[in-house]
């Protein structure tokens, strides 16, 4: 197929198809319903390890998850979950967030949007300032 | 001897109907409120994903190309391209991409290439359009030359593979069930291809056929879709970007720095890049079979049980 037919039809079928799923709706940002959810997405990436506790940001789209030795972030990507271990993240804050960046290509950051009052509890669970 | 045999580019002449079936497939997911799930920036990726891989073989289709033709004028064979010749080429050509299928699971270096068809947490169509970018420095073509030393001209090989990959379109989708059993017995189904994108311990690393199903069950990899355990699908640890950059080059990047750590044995260094994905030289991540050893000594009652033999 001659490519200036090849790549009209690739870019119109790529957008309308980005389209029709915006339109429908499917767009929508998954939430945690509760810290209980939020544990359960993480036991689905680290079945192994032992999740104690965990803390919703304000928007409940990231939680952070006290583990027997050290903390975990579970967020939320599209319609699904992500996770990873915070043992070699780093923190920056923005006015409505804290930034987690990881050494991870496939993973390179989490944004957690917090409030001032949820920002100080992340602080103090993390140890950070 | 044949040197100017011409096959069309059946690929692209299917888009068309990729962008039909996806329109159909969502329409029905809408409609009847089951068989699969969308969301849009996954969807999007997953596409742009296939035009690039599209791309990437017109930029360096060449390399393989020019790697089939030298094999060519070596050959002293030539099958012709009588119909049976061409049937029997996509036959073997199926078995072929088998054993890279296995390759790409098993050695972290064509994995590096193939990770990204299984990046998403969805099945849908438009997973099946998730393909590399970085094919070519896989050197996975050499499982090619055996086809074209035997006579089957390269044209004919790239013509066969085209088939094959369309084909494998149509089963990455929910909302097909089980089919009859004689055509669940012989060909890849969007059951059997569901389990090989399972990330769960039962499903890892099995389920490598394209067309034909059978030569799973020949070398013993073939795990049937367990009733009672729902394929959750993606990667062991799932990608939290949507950038087809990073979707296209973040594991090549991962063997790099592993390799390059310092204090490593030059045997650990290419044991980043040649052992299973999920090896490491301290032990600090897991192989597939890790995974399902720690499975079972959690779940005892699953040894000897689909998937974990
Ligand atoms: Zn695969
Ligand atoms: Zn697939």
């Amino acid at each position: 197929m001659p490519l200036q037919v090849l790549l009209p039809l690739v870019v119109v079928g790529i957008g309308a198809i980005a389209m029709a799923l915006h339109l429908l709706g499917l767009s929508k940002p998954r939430r945690f319903a509760d810290t209980d959810q939020a544990i359960q997405a993480w036991l689905r990436e680290a079945p192994q390890s032992s999740a104690r506790d965990a803390v919703l940001s304000t928007d409940n789209q990231a939680a952070l998850i006290a583990l027997s030795d050290g903390f975990g972030l579970v967020w939320c990507f599209g319609a699904d979950t992500v996770a990873r271990p915070l043992g070699d993240a780093t923190y920056h804050n923005t006015p409505d967030a804290l930034i987690i960046r990881f050494s991870d290509m496939g993973a390179p950051q989490a944004k957690v949007n917090l409030s001032d009052q949820d920002r100080e509890i992340w602080h103090n669970t993390l140890g950070i300032s | 001897m044949m040197q100017h045999l011409s096959y069309p580019d059946v690929v692209s002449y299917a888009v068309p109907l990729f962008i039909a079936a996806i329109a159909l497939e969502l329409a029905w997911i809408v409609i009847k409120g089951r068989g699969g799930r969308y969301e849009t920036r996954d969807a999007v990726t997953s596409l742009i994903m296939g035009a690039g891989n599209v791309a990437s073989g017109i930029v360096l289709g060449f390399i393989a190309w020019g790697f089939f033709m030298l094999l060519w004028r070596i050959t002293p064979l030539d099958l012709g391209n009588s119909w049976w010749i061409v049937a029997l080429c996509f036959v073997l050509d199926d078995l072929r991409y088998y054993w890279v299928h296995r390759f790409g699971h098993r050695i972290r270096w064509v994995w590096a290439s193939h990770v990204n068809h299984h990046s998403s947490q969805h099945y849908n169509l438009t997973t099946a359009l998730r393909q590399t970018w970085t094919g070519t420095f896989t050197f996975m073509m050499v499982v090619r030359a055996p086809l074209i030393l035997l006579g089957f001209h390269p044209a004919m090989v790239l013509f066969v593979g085209g088939l094959n990959l369309i084909y494998q379109f149509w089963i990455h989708t929910e909302a097909i069930g089980k089919l009859p059993r004689w055509f669940e017995a012989v060909m890849n189904t969007p059951s059997h291809h569901r389990v090989h994108h399972g990330r769960n311990a039962r499903y890892l690393d099995c389920n490598y056929a394209g067309v034909f199903i059978v030569w799973d069950k020949m070398f013993g990899t073939f795990v049937p879709e367990q009733d009672e355990e729902k394929v959750d699908f993606g990667l062991v640890h799932n990608l939290g970007t949507f950038n087809p950059l990073r979707v296209a080059f973040h594991e090549w990047a991962g063997i790099f720095k592993d390799m390059s750590q310092p204090g490593l044995s030059l045997r650990e260094r290419l044991m980043y890049a040649l052992a299973p994905p999920g090896w490491s030289h301290d032990s600090s991540r897991q192989t597939s079979d890790q995974i399902k050893q720690e499975h079972l000594r959690d779940h005892p009652e699953d040894r000897g049980a689909a998937g974990f033999n």
